[in-house]
């Protein structure tokens, strides 16, 4: 199977996985051979991160599989051993440090610099940092908290961290959907490093749920449905077609369904609003209109959404509803009618502690109680149709978020707000790690959201989706808008470029 | 190598789902909220669900091994009465306790608020002379009230909660000596139906459990039942999320510090009612068993999260073991402290790692 003569680079043969009596990986192998990237693709909750766990050693599996790293066997299970043959991590959501700063993030596994007396030298090691980030195209406050840097930051952060192995020490690079909130741009900026990687003979995995990038990247592609492998196949042999059919067994429907109804009265305006990147910024969302921006990382993008639901702090003004909403209060935003799912999912979307059903209803729970008392069967039922209307693949309503896949956490946040009904719904990045069906299917709920006057405003980083989904598209650089397309201008490729500053 | 569709599992195949279709699978058994993400481990799979009931269990088992090795001590009914008795004024101690930390926030200050409470009572009771229900409900309030300045500290000027209820701990300290003048108040002129109110029994059952239970109802109605109790369980493993989700972060948190607050005060109450005096410093050593319990009971039912009936289990667990061993080795009065500080360190660890495990995923 192997391209070449030479040993794989890595070989997982016959990986299985049981949690609390559900098996989520059966059997699986998988081999990489040097220079090689092999896709992984599956749907939410396929397994693709339980593997990868798997490889770590963070979670252990069933009895009867084996690692070998260039034909020598490993320990599975045991992360330093992992780590010692040269494997590294770029994983999902896992791996960073919270509560440390990135210098010492990017220090931890790899040591500080040191100075007179095994002092640490702060000042090298913070250069070193900034210089890691850079290499990679990112400038990053290297003090800051990882906790407080956007999701886009923190992958940055995890690659560089990868890449700080010396010169043919890592056998082989894992990367964990390091693209879900990544615009195209930077896109092909990691995909220069990933190539510069493997030619120095690096075996690399790569998952993701954007199915033009295994065809652009990979050499072969390994599909998993439910946890069984159910193909490996050379790119070359396959089309985007193939591929679907593969993972999903029919075919997606990407046509959007919108009554094309005359949109209403202006539901949410912004006059004057600045925050941390946004410089300057008016915009008006009317009843039923959906409108998206555009932006690379640092362009002001980001924040926007944290910005107007009051999760940030900002300066301007805000009305929701002809009704001033002030600055850093959320549960104002909440009581005008506004629903924010928000892109930092760890941090701001799940209560890790609760379960799906607790998350799922956590907006709306005051609905479910009669007097003071929350109805249990109520409780229940609404849980449930949430997690049907969004196709969430959970083990039951009752196990805790976190065992949920990471696009499987995201349905949950979503169906969490559109619980509420709003009367203004903010998204920011809504489809992050879901997987190409149900990104479809969320793509048709808010078609239906719109066409029943909800004024929708979409940050993506995920240029394709805000063509697919948006009237109207305001691209932001530096700060400010540089331009703003309606209706059939809004292509992927003009959106790509002017937010690069190129012109269009 | 390749496997066709069919040979899948039918319920969870993609391939025979609607376009938008339930993928909720729930295989009986399989529903468990507690479990870590490391997912149950094998031993707690059977019918005993040992990972919720292993305290319940233990405790049976230990009073079933004291009273047939001590029969004439530990297995009779006046002794079961004076553990149920004790415990209740340190459960609703521990249900203070509980309280706080499920909100996320942690209050030590809660056995001088305990002290003060005592000594405040007895003042009002003697040197004010006022009737003994007005002098209860006043020392609530102040016990509400300390919750209340703690909330203050906390929330607005941004102290952490371990030291500025540290520091409260010793202001209180101080305010119960000014107040008491640092004496054990005896209340003899105090109207009789005060007393009664804490010996009394009903049915041979010690009134002071009716009052535990009563704690014990209404804050496992709140907190399993309500939208409050949602909220505050929420705020306690996410505040940021939670605040996006529109709660009140500070303000529930506040509540909760005044609900510890208030009911530090009710254990003083029933205390001071039990011991027909208000006995001066009697609070601080409820403090480490209240804690020591709070955290065992975060391992049990609902295991991860501080809830009321496995913090009850917890309690009689550690009560029924300190009394049995007291019993079985009268000369070796160091036994309680041993088994109630090794208690809280193994408690502790287990719930951080359960929490650990949470966070770094
Ligand atoms: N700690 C856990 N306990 C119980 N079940 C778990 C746990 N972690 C994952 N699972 C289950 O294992 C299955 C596979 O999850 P995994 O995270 O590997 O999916 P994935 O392919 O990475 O999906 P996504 O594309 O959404 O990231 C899911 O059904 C998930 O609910
Ligand atoms: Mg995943």
């Amino acid at each position: 199977m192997n391209p070449d003569q030479r040993a794989p680079r890595l070989d997982l043969r016959a990986v299985s996985k049981t949690f609390g009596g559900t098996r989520v990986l059966h059997d699986v192998s998988l081999d990489i051979a040097p220079g090689e990237v092999h896709a992984l693709v599956g749907q939410n909750g396929s397994g693709k991160s339980t593997l990868i766990k798997i490889l770590a050693g963070f979670h252990e599996a069933d009895p009867g599989a084996s690692a070998l790293v260039d034909g020598r066997p490993r320990s599975l299970g045991d992360p330093d051993d992992i780590h010692d043959a040269g494997v590294r991590f770029v994983h999902q959501d896992l791996g960073l440090v919270p509560a440390l700063s990135v210098v010492d993030n990017l220090a931890l596994g790899h040591g500080y610099a040191r100075g007179m007396g095994g002092r640490i030298n702060w000042r090298r090691q913070t250069a070193a940092a900034e210089a890691a980030l850079r290499a990679i195209g990112y400038e990053v406050d290297v003090r800051a908290l990882v906790e407080d840097l956007q999701p886009v930051e923190r992958t940055a952060v995890a690659i560089a961290r990868a890449l700080q192995s010396a010169q043919g020490e890592m056998s082989v690079l894992v990367l964990d959907e390091p693209t879900a909130t990544m615009p195209k741009a930077e896109v092909q900026r990691l995909f220069e490093i990933i190539n510069t990687v493997r030619q120095q003979g690096v075996g690399i995995l790569y998952v993701s749920h954007h199915l033009e990038e295994v065809f652009e990247l990979a050499d072969r592609v390994t599909v998993l449905v439910d946890g069984h492998r159910v193909a490996t196949k050379r790119c070359s042999e396959l089309d985007q077609r193939g591929l679907v059919d593969l993972m999903t067994g029919g075919v997606v429907d990407e046509a959007r369904q919108r009554s094309t109804t005359v949109p209403g009265e202006p539901l949410l305006a912004l006059r004057g609003v600045r925050g941390a990147e946004i410089v300057e910024l008016d915009l008006q969302v009317l009843a039923g209109e959906v409108v998206g921006v555009a932006g690379i990382t640092g362009s002001g993008r980001e924040e926007l959404c944290s910005l107007i639901f009051g999760a940030k702090p900002r300066e301007g003004r805000v009305t929701v509803r002809g009704r001033e909403l002030p600055a850093l209060r959320p549960h104002t935003a909440c009581a005008l009618g506004m629903a924010l799912v928000p892109a930092n999912r760890l941090r701001d979307g799940i209560v890790s502690g609760l379960n799906v059903r607790e998350n799922a209803n956590l907006t709306t729970v005051r609905r479910l109680a009669r007097h003071v008392r929350i109805r249990p069967r109520d409780d229940r039922r609404q849980a449930a149709s949430i997690s049907t209307k969004m196709s969430v693949k959970a083990p039951s309503l009752e196990s805790p978020i976190e065992s949920l896949s990471g696009g499987n956490q995201q349905k949950v946040v979503l169906g969490k707000w559109l619980q509420t009904d709003p009367h203004v719904l903010l998204l920011d990045e809504p489809t992050q790690g879901v997987d190409i069906k149900a990104k479809a299917e969320i793509h048709h709920l808010i078609d239906d959201v719109a066409s029943k006057g909800v004024a929708v405003l979409v940050c993506s980083s995920d240029e394709a989706e805000l063509e697919r989904l948006c009237d109207r598209v305001l691209v932001l650089r530096h700060g400010r808008v540089v331009s703003e397309f309606n209706g059939a201008e809004v292509q992927t490729r003009r959106l790509v470029h002017t937010s690069l500053g190129l012109t269009s | 190598m390749k496997r066709t569709i069919k040979e899948r599992s039918v319920m969870t195949s993609p391939t025979d789902l609607p376009a938008v279709g339930t993928t909720v699978v729930d295989p009986p058994g399989v529903t468990d909220p507690g479990s870590g993400p490391r997912g149950r481990p094998a031993w707690s799979a059977g019918v005993l669900r040992l990972d919720r009931y292993s305290g319940l269990y233990l405790a049976v088992i230990l009073a079933v091994v004291f009273s047939v090795l001590l029969p004439d001590t530990f297995g009779t009914l006046s002794n079961a009465r004076v553990i149920a008795a004790s415990s209740a004024i340190a459960g609703i101690l521990t249900l203070a306790v509980a309280v706080s930390m499920a909100a996320g926030t942690f209050d030590i200050s809660l056995a001088a608020n305990m002290t003060f409470s005592i000594c405040l009572l007895g003042t009002l009771l003697t040197s004010a002379d006022l009737p003994w229900v007005l002098a209860v409900i006043l020392t609530l309030l102040a016990g509400a009230s300390i919750g209340a300045v703690n909330a203050l500290i906390i929330t607005r000027l941004g102290v952490e909660p371990i030291v500025a209820t540290l520091g409260m701990s010793s202001v209180l300290a101080a305010l119960s000596f000014w107040v008491a003048d640092g004496q054990t108040i005896l209340l003899d002129g105090v109207s009789p139906t005060f007393t009664e109110a804490g010996q009394a029994t009903i049915a041979t059952v010690p009134i002071t459990v009716f009052y535990l239970a009563a704690v014990a109802l209404v804050l496992w109605f709140l907190l399993e039942h309500t939208p409050l109790g949602r909220y505050i369980y929420a705020i306690g493993s996410n505040p940021q999320a939670a605040k996006l989700a529109g709660i009140k972060v500070l303000r529930l948190q506040s509540l909760s510090l005044m609900m510890t607050g208030a009911l530090a005060a009710l254990a003083g109450v029933v205390l001071t009612m039990q011991l027909g005096a208000s006995a001066f410093g009697a609070g601080a050593p409820y403090l480490l068993p209240a804690f020591a319990a709070t955290f065992l009971g975060a391992t049990q039912i609902l295991p991860g999260r501080f809830n009321v009936r496995g913090t009850i289990i917890a309690l009689y667990l550690l009560a029924i073991a300190v009394k049995g061993l007291q019993l079985q080795f009268p000369d070796l009065p160091w036994i309680k402290d041993l088994v109630e500080g090794t208690v809280l360190i193994v408690a502790v660890s287990i719930t951080a790692r359960a929490i650990r495990q949470r966070r770094t995923r």
